[in-house]
């Protein structure tokens, strides 16, 4: 569940890990967006991108089971695309036909373009939530002048998430011990009372650690802990990254 | 309703982020003068139990199920400014941390989630609230139903944004999507009123949006109507405002070509395009044939569609359902 997202945090040494967390979340961003606005006929093109993101995934020493496994939420999004094919009027030469169906080549093309996007976006933020602990880019994302209204009120998520999803956890065990099986829709009002008093004592919560915070001294903000050095190997990775996607992507539409 | 990266292009991105950052730009002044040092880590708190609550899947029939948005919920408690930092929170921190959602299309989740959720879904219990008595009763079917519309939109909003990207044609993938969400809604209609009907039975503080008297006895008749959940009431009542819909809109639906319809008409493809399967349908263009009138005829297929759609959602999950239901007891940590 929820905790193995947020705490399968591999953090082998790396060349990656060691960047500041600014230089990361404005490079893969951008390598995503420049990603997303290549037209979808260049082929070759997502080649090149797939062996930046490769390459980029080896130098940090993820074990690729852990990636693969994580980026199949994408998987069922590009199913629900292969359905609709069949109901897109596009044509043109070659594509395939079998039975009432036709799945033409513009069609193909659409799934193509959706599933590499998807696939690689899906892989740079990957590498981006593995290369860096969630606090380190939170202070990222506070350096990038980012609301500090957001950045608290993530920060405060990030550390009741784990509480919380171990206190849904151990209701749904006692639920369940109660020979409870949601099984269809006429079960969930069981589950929403779970989640009322999931509410609940996660508010109280909430308000007891409040007090306890301001007892020991808590005037609204959270410090930056680490010193941030944007330094030559943050500007040489942002710079060669940026500058190797926008190449790849300039020369594939002219 | 997580859209990934590559669903939506750049521009239909590019608007959609416009306005989510508009609204939540909006929302953060709006509620700068109740944004404290207290009410940031509540607000926090809220967002983590979102964010937990999100990883519920709840039935809806047999082996499918469906997950709790929760935005509805937040705006009947802290109003729509928190309900929209709160789900941008929560959607933002899934794109970053899970993958959940494409970053480049993270402008579009937050237009479909926590604007229409939250500030629309907000406006909808309010308007309601005014129409319907202004009892406990009222207020609980003003809860539930702005929460399954704020569902059923959220799944328009996207199926229009991916149309738009030409991901999907859009009257198949909005006929598919707000049907299913339609009974998906349900659910959340349900979990919602649970939800409020908790709070508001032991901490009416909280529940921003009920201006009834709150005494003990008003506490528990409030408890026992939003908990008793009559979803058999609540499934004839959607399929019914749905009726209503197909029935008497679809007919006055524009009988133009869609979007994309016209851009392949104009680029000159639309001739050449082998008619996919989709027309050998018996409805279809939405008109039945051999009837009379093209309004009563297509609001006829607009109503036998949704009932075939609904039949279909049901139909599937209970074969579904059958089939893994001797196999495996449940196992622990699930519902």
């Amino acid at each position: 569940m929820i905790s193995e997202y947020l705490t399968e945090k591999e953090h082998p040494a790396g060349p990656l890990q060691r960047l500041d967390p600014r230089a990361k979340i404005i490079g893969l961003i951008s390598f995503t967006v420049v990603v997303v606005s290549t037209p979808a006929r260049a082929i070759w093109v997502f080649a090149v991108y797939a062996a930046v993101v490769t390459f980029l995934i080896g130098l940090s020493r993820l074990r690729v089971g852990y990636v693969l496994r994580r980026a199949l939420v994408v998987v069922p999004f590009v199913i629900v695309v292969a359905i609709f094919l069949p109901f897109f009027g596009r044509s043109g030469s070659g594509g395939y036909s079998l039975g009432i169906s036709h799945m033409s080549a513009g069609g193909l093309l659409v799934l193509w373009n959706v599933g590499a996007k998807a696939i690689l976006g899906v892989l740079s933020m990957i590498l981006l939530a593995s290369t860096t602990p969630f606090p380190d880019m939170l202070a990222g994302f506070r350096r990038l002048r980012v609301p500090q209204v957001f950045v608290l009120v993530v920060s405060f998520m990030y550390r009741y998430s784990f509480v919380f999803a171990e206190e849904l956890r151990r209701m749904q065990r006692a639920v369940a011990a109660r020979n409870f099986r949601g099984r269809w829709l006429w079960n969930v009002p069981i589950l929403g009372r779970v989640l009322g008093s999931l509410f609940l004592r996660s508010y109280s919560r909430g308000e007891r650690i409040y007090v306890a915070m301001i007892s020991r001294g808590y005037e609204g903000t959270i410090g930056l802990s680490s010193p941030a050095v944007f330094g030559w190997s943050e500007a040489l990775f942002l710079g060669l990254l940026i500058a190797v996607a926008v190449a790849v992507r300039v020369v594939a539409s002219v | 309703m997580h859209i990934p990266d590559g669903f939506v292009d750049l521009p239909t991105a590019a608007v959609a982020g416009a306005a989510s950052l508009g609204a939540v730009a909006l929302s953060v002044r709006k509620s700068t003068r109740e944004l404290n040092e207290r009410t940031i880590p509540l607000l926090g708190v809220t967002a983590a139990f979102v964010f937990a609550a999100q990883m519920l899947n709840f039935p809806v029939a047999g082996g499918t199920s469906g997950h709790f948005l929760g935005a509805v919920m937040v705006a009947a408690l802290m109003g729509p400014w928190a309900a929209v930092i709160v789900l941008t929170s929560v959607v933002v921190v899934q794109a970053l941390v899970m993958a959940d959602g494409g970053i480049t299309a993270l402008g579009a989740n937050v237009f479909n989630m926590a604007v229409i959720g939250g500030m629309v879904g907000y406006l909808m219990l309010v308007g309601l609230k005014r129409l319907l008595p202004k009892t406990p009763t009222g207020y609980f079917f003003s809860v539930a139903i702005a929460s399954w519309l704020s569902v059923v939109f959220a799944s328009a909003a996207c199926s229009v944004e991916l149309a738009l990207s030409g991901t999907v044609p859009l009257r198949v993938s909005l006929a598919a999507m707000a049907s299913v969400h339609m009974v998906i809604g349900i659910g959340e209609a349900l979990i919602t009123s649970a939800v409020v009907a908790a709070v508001l039975s032991t901490r009416p503080d909280l529940v921003k949006t009920y201006d009834l008297p709150t005494g003990v006895l008003a506490n528990r008749k409030a408890r026992a109507l939003g908990c008793r959940g009559r979803v058999w009431g609540w499934v004839l009542a959607a399929l019914a405002i749905t009726l209503a819909l197909a029935v008497f809109v679809s007919p006055f639906a524009s009988s133009s070509p869609d979007g994309l319809e016209k851009v392949a008409a104009e680029k000159g493809f639309a001739q050449a395009a082998p008619q996919p399967g989709w027309s050998l349908s018996p409805i279809s263009g939405y008109v039945v044939p051999g009837m009379g009138g093209a309004g009563a005829a297509t609001a006829v297929a607009g109503a036998l569609g949704t009932v075939s759609l609904f039949a279909l959602v049901l139909f599937v999950g209970r074969a579904i359902g059958r089939r893994s239901r001797g196999i495996s007891s449940p196992r622990p940590g699930e519902p």
